[in-house]
């Protein structure tokens, strides 16, 4: 893994307006790195501002202060060098799973041919093959996740962001999906960020872990999961065994209790 | 112990499809049954209610001897060409209110205005301008149709989950490919939806317009019906204008099936 940065957040802050004048300080001074090819987990009770620091680097919001970089240029809104999956479902129903893949591939003129080769790829890779003339209505919620991640590959961005993209899935699916990013992590060389409230999902899928403190949203604490030894797990079964994995449960345990205490 | 017997009203639970089909014939059977027994014995004025064979005695004459069928023809007509029209204003109009708010914030408060204003309130002045040619009726479907067209049209394109266009922009779509190539595929079932209720609406104006103001059509027929006292017709005419909505209906709905076959579940 090279350490070239993808992503710099610099100390971002996002306040909303309330009704009569008042101010909502969402998230206060941000900053953190994501390294090229890495997946770097935003992690933190509710209310930590993680999906809007999400929103922000995706563009759908701005800042109030600080600035994102990715690639050297500063991000200004929205597209396609950042792909994003969300917690809800986003396949268009009205096409099916192929046409689906295929839609911001089309949206920006990549030519038909090398069009359904990459469809073809990265169907395959989320394990879609079977359905690819299907709709998503005929899809189970996990099956249509990967359409989502599939399509926002395909389009080829250069960081992968994901809230709580598997929020809404049951249990055994989830940590199905979760080995799948570890697999498409490893086959597709993504740079990922991927926010989660499940610690868990955080130590497997993590190379880092941001931890937000709640109430303004600011970087209490970056960790590299030490007992990775620097390698990527696909077993989430192995991962658990592993020494030093409950070291970690136990101690990001501990910053969430801190934080839901701060909220009482 | 004996099996407790199946009750005949079940709380929410379907019913089968022959007992559908059953049903809606026994309430038309008994609709007709009550009418003949009604002119038979004689307790009705068969002046007011003529039976129900000689009502379709008459539609039957009216079609093939003294041509109703051209005044059908004109009264579908205007009402395709004036749904046609409003159409065509409505729909882009109302999917761009729906997706920019600040077309909504322009057009909103005049098209919420004339949706109070009954429409039949024109015909005086539809009179005035147009005189007396196709152009007053179909004006007067136009206006009675439009306002709520574009309003429902703009409320379902609101209700496309933010999550889709966001994903598009995320994709690197611009505004307006978000607008061609996601909000109006997503809320297109609504729109024929929208459309199929405002065509009965419709039909309803294209009545009004017939009776008050015209010389053909449909309403005009029966208009003249009642001067001679021919209720059989006017009953005619009332069946004719039933058949031919609800056929327009089955044929929008079909249109629904047909054009959305991703809708219906595995």
């Amino acid at each position: 893994m090279s350490a070239e940065t993808a992503l710099e957040i610099r100390e971002i802050s996002k306040e909303f307006e309330l009704s009569g004048g008042r101010k909502l300080v969402a998230v206060e001074g941000a900053g953190f790195t994501v390294e090229r090819n890495s997946i770097c987990v935003l992690l933190g009770p509710s209310g930590c501002g993680k999906s809007t620091i999400l929103r922000m680097i995706a563009g759908l919001e701005t800042p109030s202060g600080g600035e994102i970089v990715i690639g050297g240029r500063r991000v200004e809104g929205p597209g396609r060098d950042r792909g994003m999956v969300f917690q809800a479902y986003t396949s268009f129903d009205w096409l099916t799973v192929r046409k689906n893949v295929e839609f911001g591939m089309q949206i920006n003129g990549v030519p038909a041919a090398e069009r359904r080769e990459r469809a073809e790829r990265f169907i395959n890779l989320v394990g879609l093959g079977k359905f690819a003339e299907a709709y998503p209505s005929q899809l189970s919620g996990g099956m249509r996740q990967r359409v989502a991640i599939a399509r926002t590959l395909a389009n080829d961005p250069e960081v992968l962001l994901m809230d709580e993209p598997f929020g809404a899935l049951d249990a055994e699916t989830r940590w199905l999906m979760q080995e799948l990013m570890i697999d498409v992590a490893e086959k597709t060389n993504t740079t990922m960020v991927i926010v989660t409230h499940d610690l868990e999902e955080a130590i497997f899928l993590a190379d880092k872990i941001v931890f937000l403190s709640s109430h303004p949203g600011r970087v209490k604490e970056v960790i590299v999961p030490e007992f990775k030894q620097g390698a990527r797990i696909a077993d989430k079964e192995r991962a658990v065994k592993l020494d030093g994995y409950s070291d970690l449960e136990a101690h990001l345990m501990r910053l969430m209790r801190e934080e839901g205490r701060g909220k009482e | 112990m004996s099996a407790r017997p199946t009750p005949f009203l079940q709380l929410r639970k379907p019913v089968s499809r022959r007992q559908k089909l059953l049903s809606a014939l026994a309430i038309w059977v008994l609709f007709f049954g009550i009418w003949i027994v009604a002119s038979a014995s004689g307790l009705v004025n068969p002046l007011l209610v003529p039976a129900p064979q000689q009502v379709f005695a008459t539609t039957f004459d009216l079609f093939f001897s003294r041509g109703f069928g051209s005044d059908v023809l004109i009264s579908i007509s205007r009402v395709l060409i004036a749904f046609a029209l409003a159409s065509a204003v409505a729909v882009p109009l109302g999917v761009m209110m729906g997706s920019f708010p600040a077309i909504e914030a322009f057009f909103a408060p005049f098209v919420s205005a004339w949706r109070y204003l009954p429409a039949p309130s024109f015909i005086p002045i539809l009179l005035m301008w147009f005189g007396t040619g196709e152009a007053p009726k179909l004006a007067l479907l136009f206006l009675g149709v439009i306002f709520f067209l574009i309003t429902l049209i703009m409320d379902h394109t609101k209700n496309v989950r933010e999550e889709l266009v966001e994903t598009a922009l995320t994709l690197g779509a611009p505004r307006h490919k978000v607008v061609a190539r996601v909000i109006f595929p997503a809320v297109l079932p609504d729109i024929v939806t929208a459309m199929r209720q405002m065509l009965a609406m419709t039909w309803t104006y294209l009545v009004i317009a017939e009776i008050v103001a015209s010389t053909t059509g449909i309403g005009a027929m029966m208009m003249r019906a009642r001067r001679f006292l021919n209720t059989d017709e006017i009953l005619s005419g009332i069946v004719v204008i039933g058949v031919l909505g609800l056929l327009f209906d089955l044929t929008f709905s079909a249109l629904h099936r047909w054009a959305f076959p991703y809708l219906r579940k595995a």
